[in-house]
C-alpha cells in the first residue's frame, strides 16, 4: 500500500511523538518534574512569597494611662494589622527591637486624652524597626490607616461636623484583598511552564545526540522538521496539562478567580508553550549534550522568567535598559497576558498584543533552532 | 556531475575524499561492492572506516569524489540513499529504556511501514534472530549480544537492498559473535549486499572481499586468500624446542631468513620460499645451539596481512611479489 508524501510525513511525525511518548511514560522522573514539581512550587510560592503581613507584633507605651489611650490601643490590636504582644515604658523598648521581637512601639504622651477632649491637636509617637524596609513600610501605612480610623470615630463621636473636607476613598479592584497569591500564580505559571519546557526538550534532544541515536535517525528518512515537530508534540501536550494543574490548584487553593474565556488562557498557554520548546531546542542543538543543556535551559528560562517577567518585581519599577529587555521575553507577556484573563476577564480584543509578540518570539525561535540543527553531522 | 550506477553493483566510490580541515580523513578512496556480497572494511581505529559510511549513506558531505549507493547518487538523491539502505551505527544500539517491540515500531515507522504489515514484519525478524516472543522486555535488561541482534533486525524492517553495519560486533563476546555473523552470512545468501566495518580479524574471513585502510587510504582490496598471498609471500615457519632463544639470533644472519619473533614458548620465523624450508630451518637451529627441534608451515593469517599493510603506512601501493614460483 502507497501513501502520498504527506501521508508518509504524517507517519513518521506520529512515530517519533509516540516513541517520545513511551519515553515520558516509562521514565517516572520526567513526569515527577512536569507534574508534580509545578504544585509543590505553587505551595511554596504562593504561601511562602507572601507580600501581606499582618498581625504584626508591637510594644505599646502608654504614660497616659486613660480611657483614650486604652481605646487607641484596641484600635491597634482589633485591626487584625497588629498585635500588642508588651506594654513597656518607652525607655525600654529598644532591647525589644534588638531582639527582634517587636517590629514598632506605640508612645502615647501623658495629657493625650486631656488634649482630645480639649480640642487640641495631640501627637503619638510610633517608632519603626528600619532594618526590612519591605516591613517598615507596610507598618506605616498600616499605622496610618488605624490612625486615621481613630481620628474618625473620635471626631464622630465628639465633632461630627468638622469632617475634613477633601477625602480620597481608595477602592482596590480586581483583587480587592490584595492578596499576593492571586497576583503571583500568573507568574508561577510562567515560571513552571518555562522551566519545564526549556528543560524537557533540552533533555530530549540532547539525549539523542548523547546516545548517538540522532545518528541514527539522521541515516533513516525522517527529516529534521519532522524530528522537532515530534519531539515537541509530547512536551506541547505535557505543557498544557501542567497549566491546567496549575490554575486548577490555584482556583481550590487560593480562590483564583478565572474571570475570562478558556480557550483565551489555552492560547497563551500554546503560544508561550511553543516559544519555549523552542528555546530548548536550540540550546539543546547547541550544546548536544544533557549536562550543559540542563544548565542553559535553567538560567536561560528561570531568570528571566522570575526577575523580567513582572512575576515578583514591577517591571515599571525597573531602569530603562531592563524595561526593554523584558521585551524580549516571552513570560512577561504570558503574566500580563493570565493576570488579565484570570482576574479582570480581558477578552482577546485587549490581550492580542501579548499573544501576538509570544507568536513572534515562537516563531523565530523555532525557525533558528531549525536552521541550526543540521541533519549532516558536519 | 551525477555518478550512474552499472547494473550489478551495490555501492561505487570514486576517490570518496573527507576532509577535517587540514586533517584528510579519508583520502581518494574506490571500490565497488557486488549485489548480495558480503563486503568487509578492516582498519585500526581512526583509519577513516567510519568516516567512509557517513558518507556513503549521506550523513556527511565528501570534500570530494562521488559514490553511488543502490543505484543512487549519494550527492543528488540523498534521501533515495537514506529509503533504500539498512544502517547500524558503531555507537547506538537502540533506545533501552523502550521495550523491544516498540523499539521495532519505531523504526519501521520511520521508514514508512505502518499497521499491520508493520507488527507482522516486527515478528517475523524478531523470529530470525531468536528473540520471538520477548518483545514485551525493556531493551536495556537484554545482554549485549540481543541488543545487536535487535539493532540488526530494526535495521532491516524496510528490507533494504545495501545494510551498512559500523563495528556491529564490538564489546560482544565470540559466541555472539558467531551468531552475529551467521545472521550476516543469512542475509548476504538473501541477495541483501553487506557492507561491514570490524577490527576483529576472525571476522574478516567470513567476508568475500576486504578492503584495508590505513591512515586514509584503501591500500588492499581482495579476497582474504588473495590478500594473504600478496601481502605475506614469505614462508611462515613456528619453531619449538629448548635453547631456540639464544639459537634465534644466530638463525636471524642466515641468508633466506627475513624475520624472527619469539612467541609464546616458540619461534615465528618469515622466510624466503625458494631458499628455506622446514627441515633447513631446524637444520640451521639446531646448528646454533638449540636441542629437540621441531619445526612446521603456518598458514598466514589476516593479522600478518594487517600487520604488514600498517607497517608499510599509508604508502598506497601492495609490496611487490618477492619470490614466487
Amino acid at each position: 500500500m502507497r501513501h502520498g508524501p504527506l501521508v508518509r510525513s504524517l507517519v513518521r511525525i506520529g512515530a517519533m511523538a509516540s516513541k517520545e511518548t513511551i519515553h515520558i511514560r516509562r521514565d517516572p522522573r520526567t513526569l515527577a518534574l512536569a507534574l508534580a514539581m509545578p504544585l509543590v512550587m505553587l505551595f511554596l510560592f504562593g504561601y511562602g512569597i507572601s507580600t501581606d503581613l499582618d498581625h504584626l507584633p508591637i510594644a505599646f507605651a502608654d504614660q497616659d494611662q486613660s480611657e483614650a489611650s486604652r481605646a487607641l490601643a484596641r484600635a491597634f490590636d482589633g485591626s487584625g494589622e497588629f498585635r500588642v504582644v508588651t506594654r513597656r515604658a518607652p525607655g525600654e523598648v529598644e532591647p525589644l527591637f534588638r531582639d527582634g521581637s517587636v517590629v514598632a512601639a506605640l508612645v502615647v504622651p501623658r495629657g493625650y486624652q486631656d488634649d482630645l477632649v480639649g480640642g487640641r491637636r495631640t501627637p503619638v509617637q510610633l517608632m519603626v524597626d528600619g532594618a526590612d524596609a519591605v516591613v517598615a513600610n507596610q507598618v506605616l501605612t498600616k499605622a496610618d490607616a488605624v490612625l486615621r480610623a481613630e481620628s474618625r470615630r473620635l471626631a464622630g463621636a465628639a465633632f461630627a461636623r468638622l469632617e475634613p473636607p477633601l477625602s480620597a476613598a481608595l477602592w482596590t479592584r480586581y483583587n480587592p484583598a490584595a492578596r499576593s497569591a492571586l497576583f503571583m500564580v500568573p507568574g508561577i505559571s510562567a515560571f513552571l511552564l518555562a522551566i519545564t519546557a526549556v528543560m524537557l526538550t533540552a533533555l530530549a534532544i540532547a539525549g539523542e545526540w548523547e546516545r548517538g541515536s540522532m545518528e541514527q535517525l539522521f541515516a533513516s528518512p525522517v527529516g529534521r522538521l519532522e524530528i522537532v515537530l515530534g519531539k515537541l508534540l509530547p512536551y506541547l501536550v505535557l505543557g498544557l496539562l501542567e497549566l491546567q494543574l496549575v490554575l486548577a490548584f490555584g482556583a481550590m487553593a487560593f480562590d483564583l478567580p478565572v474571570l475570562g474565556p478558556g480557550w483565551l488562557i489555552l492560547l497563551l498557554g500554546l503560544v508561550f508553550l511553543v516559544g519555549m520548546l523552542g528555546q530548548g531546542l536550540l540550546i539543546s542543538v547547541v550544546t548536544k549534550n544533557q549536562m550543559v543543556a540542563t544548565q542553559a535551559a535553567a538560567l536561560s528560562a528561570m531568570l528571566p522568567s522570575i526577575i523580567l517577567s513582572g512575576m515578583i518585581f514591577p517591571i515599571e519599577n525597573m531602569p530603562l535598559p531592563l524595561q526593554l529587555l523584558s521585551r524580549l521575553i516571552p513570560a512577561r507577556y504570558l503574566v500580563h497576558g493570565l493576570r488579565g484573563v484570570l482576574l479582570k476577564g480581558n477578552g482577546f480584543d485587549v490581550l492580542w498584543p501579548d499573544v501576538l509578540a509570544m507568536a513572534l518570539f515562537a516563531v523565530a525561535i523555532v525557525a533558528l533552532a531549525t536552521r541550526r540543527f543540521q541533519r549532516r553531522l558536519a | 556531475m551525477s555518478a550512474t550506477a552499472p547494473a550489478g553493483l551495490a555501492i561505487t566510490a570514486r576517490g570518496l575524499t573527507r576532509r577535517f580541515g587540514t586533517f584528510t580523513a579519508v583520502d581518494r578512496v574506490s571500490f565497488e561492492v557486488e549485489q548480495g556480497e558480503i563486503f568487509g572494511y578492516l582498519g585500526a581505529n581512526g583509519a577513516g572506516k567510519s568516516t567512509t559510511i557517513r558518507m556513503l549513506i549521506g550523513l556527511l558531505q565528501p570534500s570530494g569524489g562521488t559514490a553511488t549507493v543502490a543505484g543512487h547518487d549519494i550527492a543528488q538523491r540523498p534521501d533515495a540513499v537514506k529509503a533504500s539502505i539498512g544502517y547500524m551505527s558503531q555507537k547506538f544500539s537502540l533506545y533501552l529504556d523502550l521495550p523491544v517491540m516498540e523499539n521495532l515500531l519505531f523504526f519501521g515507522a520511520a521508514y514508512g511501514l505502518t499497521g499491520k504489515a508493520l507488527r507482522a514484519r516486527a515478528d517475523e525478524l524478531l523470529e530470525r534472530v531468536d528473540l520471538a516472543g520477548q518483545g514485551e522486555i525493556t531493551t536495556g535488561d537484554l545482554p549485549g549480544g540481543l541488543r545487536q541482534r535487535l539493532a540488526l533486525a530494526s535495521a532491516l524492517l524496510h528490507r533494504p537492498g545495501v545494510v551498512f553495519l559500523d563495528e556491529p560486533t564490538a564489546g560482544v563476546d565470540p559466541v555472539a559473535r558467531r551468531t552475529f555473523w551467521r545472521l550476516i552470512r543469512e542475509l548476504a545468501a538473501g541477495g541483501t549486499t553487506v557492507f561491514v566495518t570490524t577490527h576483529y580479524l576472525d571476522e574478516a574471513e567470513y567476508c568475500r572481499r576486504i578492503g584495508l585502510m590505513v591512515d586514509g587510504k584503501l591500500v588492499a582490496l581482495d579476497t582474504p586468500a588473495a590478500l594473504k598471498k600478496t601481502w605475506v609471500p614469505d614462508r611462515v615457519l613456528v619453531a619449538r624446542g629448548r635453547g631456540l632463544a639464544a639459537a634465534a639470533a644466530r638463525v636471524r644472519a642466515t641468508p633466506g631468513v627475513r624475520a624472527v619473533a619469539p612467541f609464546g614458548a616458540a619461534l615465528h620465523l618469515r622466510v624466503d620460499p625458494a631458499a628455506l624450508d622446514a627441515g633447513a630451518v631446524a637444520a640451521a637451529l639446531t646448528a646454533a645451539g638449540a636441542e629437540a627441534v621441531e619445526v612446521e608451515e603456518a598458514a598466514a593469517t589476516l593479522e600478518d596481512v594487517f600487520l604488514a599493510a600498517v607497517a608499510r603506512g599509508g604508502q598506497g601501493a601492495a609490496p611487490a611479489v618477492v619470490g614466487a614460483p
